[in-house]
């Protein structure tokens, strides 16, 4: 595979206000890289300088090998869903599809343009909208148009900023399923910005967990579990998301409040850190029932399965239950966390200090 | 419901009619006079009782547009020429004023250069000066460069009242426009340009025709630069109304006349515009979707 979009140390600020600080990723030809974080990380901004949108102040932006960092939007053959404003109130449905087959760069001839629209908004299940007015769409049939509109053409690189965070539920996952086959049946790449963190590895090949305008990690999914390279990765991935427990390193082991005896240094491989570090596990790394005190802080019973908020000296954390009775809010409760899982974190910078050989 | 209850309702009501019956004669009382005047010849306006049954007199109508016999009269005032003053300055002062003023206001909406905040005071501030402390100098301005009492230094003076109106008035439409439309327009291998003729334009209309009515009426109705900067020949309709008369005095009749031509265009535009207006009061708030 070769790298479709490859943006280096992209450094952008509005107004005195920095939002990207050097952003470091890489699409690969063929692939969805989904962008996760929060809202304000930078997401839209990172889209928007890799469709020339946005000038970086710093950095470099290389389309499919050719440096476009200077190079007009128009010319950069990528197409762009929004997370809000999509479809062009002066033209009708079938022509918002069409819109880009018009265009003085990507025209087709208008018989081509009649099948291509036709055939993509069958794909969408829009075909009986096409003469609609934008005006009297629902939110859902919107975003539909405006997924249409990029997929019409055959860019190099799709930019995808939250395209179905304002739709609901039920919708949000059968469009996701169609992405994801359109993408399996024309191959096309995708960098697709979510804040969901279901929405990203449902849809993702790879991930990028973005905050404060940095890449903090890119990967599968299956080895951000492996190796979090941020206390900030943990609580962004997982569901619920990872545990942390304030400790302290000493000369005598790992010290967590609350827990008899201290955790063995050795279990997390080579360390970096002295003094106040937070220890971090994957919820799924901690059994109940036996082993440390906890308190159930909160109770959330879905029927079909329940999730414990429970509170220790150390922290927090959220479990779902793995069968068994429900406790009751207030009741004590023993955790155990599996032997050898878990990470250092330093309390501070959030960087992750401890190295397992091995274990990534 | 009780009866009393009823009673006072209808107490109410009957009051509240009463209100909107003198609020409304208050304001239409004086129109429906300046009309009925128009139409009484020099005899009937100045007999007393005021007669209310009299035969109509077109002469102020027919002096106002230059037409029949009583444009050559003796008593005739010259209103036509104001008339025709009066529609040039205000339509080529409100087309070259919107013209600007949406060009400017994009710009200003859309793009950021050094000094946007000041400049954007400056188009303000040429509004908040009083006309009448600034006159004086007009004038001398006008008389050096022979613009005095000719139509296009009124024109001149329409375009400068209302470009800083019309830019700030189109700025706050734009705004309303989402930037997005642009960007895809620019993604999709299109121009600025064609974004902004295709698209944008399209979407301001209303807020077009709202800054259009607005410069329009502030051209038509404008008193003080034309009061002070014509003498004769460039005399617009208010000015003229407010100086005429004729070799055998002052021409109520025509003056009457004119006063309702004045009034007529103000109330054709409002209503043309009356469904923008609406939206265009709202400065582009109600606009997005």
């Amino acid at each position: 595979m070769s790298a479709m979009l490859e943006l280096k140390g992209v450094s952008k600020a509005y107004k005195g206000k920095q939002a990207l600080r050097g952003i470091d990723l890489t699409v690969e030809d063929g692939e969805i890289l989904a962008l996760l974080g929060p809202t304000g990380a930078g997401k839209s901004s990172t889209l928007l300088t890799s469709a020339g949108l946005v000038e970086p102040d710093r950095g470099t932006v290389h389309l499919a090998g050719r440096d476009v960092t200077e190079a007009e939007a128009s010319s950069r053959d990528v197409a762009v869903v929004f997370e809000g404003f999509n479809l062009l109130p002066v033209l009708n449905v079938h022509d918002n599809i069409a819109f880009a087959l018009r265009s003085p760069k990507y025209r087709e001839p208008e018989a081509e343009i009649a099948i291509r629209v036709s055939r993509t908004a069958e794909l969408l299940r829009i075909g009986h909208l096409l003469d609609r007015d934008t005006g009297t769409l629902s939110g859902g049939e919107k975003q539909r148009v405006s997924i249409a509109r990029a997929l019409v053409r055959r860019p190099k690189l799709y930019l995808l900023d939250e395209p179905l965070s304002a739709l609901d539920l039920k919708l949000r996952e059968g469009l996701r399923a169609e992405l994801r086959q359109i993408h399996r049946e024309h191959g096309t790449t995708m960098l697709y910005a979510t804040h969901d963190y279901h929405g990203a590895i449902a849809i993702a090949d790879r991930i990028a967990i973005v905050n404060d305008g940095r890449v903090l990690q890119t990967g599968r999914i299956a080895d951000i579990y492996a190796r979090p390279a941020d206390a900030f990765v943990g609580r962004l991935i997982g569901s619920p998301s990872m545990a942390f427990f304030e400790a302290d390193l000493t000369g005598d082991g790992i010290i967590v409040p609350g827990w008899e005896g201290a955790l063995d240094p050795g279990r997390f491989g080579r360390i970096t850190a002295k003094g106040p570090v937070s220890l971090g596990i994957w919820p799924e790394d901690i059994s109940l029932g036996q082993g440390h005190e906890g308190r159930i802080y909160a109770l959330d019973n879905r029927g079909y399965e329940a999730a414990v908020q429970v509170e220790t000296r150390a922290g927090m954390f959220r479990k779902v239950l793995e069968g068994g009775p429900v406790p009751l809010q207030g009741e004590a409760i023993r955790f155990c966390p599996r032997p050898g899982a878990g990470f250092l974190f330093d309390r501070a910078t959030g960087a992750l200090v401890s190295h397992q050989e091995g274990g990534a | 419901m009780s009866g009393s209850h009823t009673g006072s309702a209808a107490i109410t009501r009957w009051v509240m009619i009463a209100l909107l019956i003198l609020y409304t004669i208050y304001n239409l009382g004086p129109i429906l006079w300046l009309v009925i005047s128009s139409l009484k010849s020099r005899a009937d306006l100045f007999s007393m009782p005021p007669k209310l049954v009299f035969t109509p007199d077109f002469s102020g109508y027919q002096s106002v547009f230059g037409v029949g016999a009583a444009k050559d009269s003796a008593a005739s005032i010259g209103v036509f020429r104001s008339l025709v003053t009066s529609v040039l300055v205000s339509t080529i002062g409100t087309s070259v004023a919107v013209l600007l003023g949406t060009l400017a206001g994009y710009v200003c909406s859309r793009f950021d250069f050094r000094g946007k905040g000041d400049f954007m005071f400056f188009v303000l501030s040429t509004r908040m000066l009083p006309p009448v402390a600034v006159l004086v100098f007009y004038h001398m301005m006008f008389a050096q460069l022979g613009l005095a009492d000719t139509r296009i230094g009124l024109i001149l003076i329409a375009v400068f009242i209302n470009v800083g109106l019309a830019t700030w008035i189109m700025k706050g439409f734009f705004d309303g426009v989402p930037r997005e439309v642009e960007q895809i327009a620019i993604v999709n291998g299109y121009s600025r340009l064609y974004a902004f003729r295709k698209l944008v334009l399209p979407m301001v209309k209303g807020g077009i025709a709202a800054t259009a009515g607005f410069c329009f009426i502030f051209s038509w109705n404008e008193y003080a630069f034309a009061s002070i900067l014509t003498t004769t020949k460039a005399q617009t309709l208010p000015v003229k109304i407010s100086t005429a008369s004729g070799a055998t005095g002052i021409e109520w009749t025509q003056i009457c006349a004119a006063g309702v031509v004045l009034i007529v265009p103000v109330l054709i535009f409002f209503w043309l515009i009356r469904k923008h207006l609406l939206m265009g009061m709202t400065f582009g708030v109600l606009g997005r979707k």
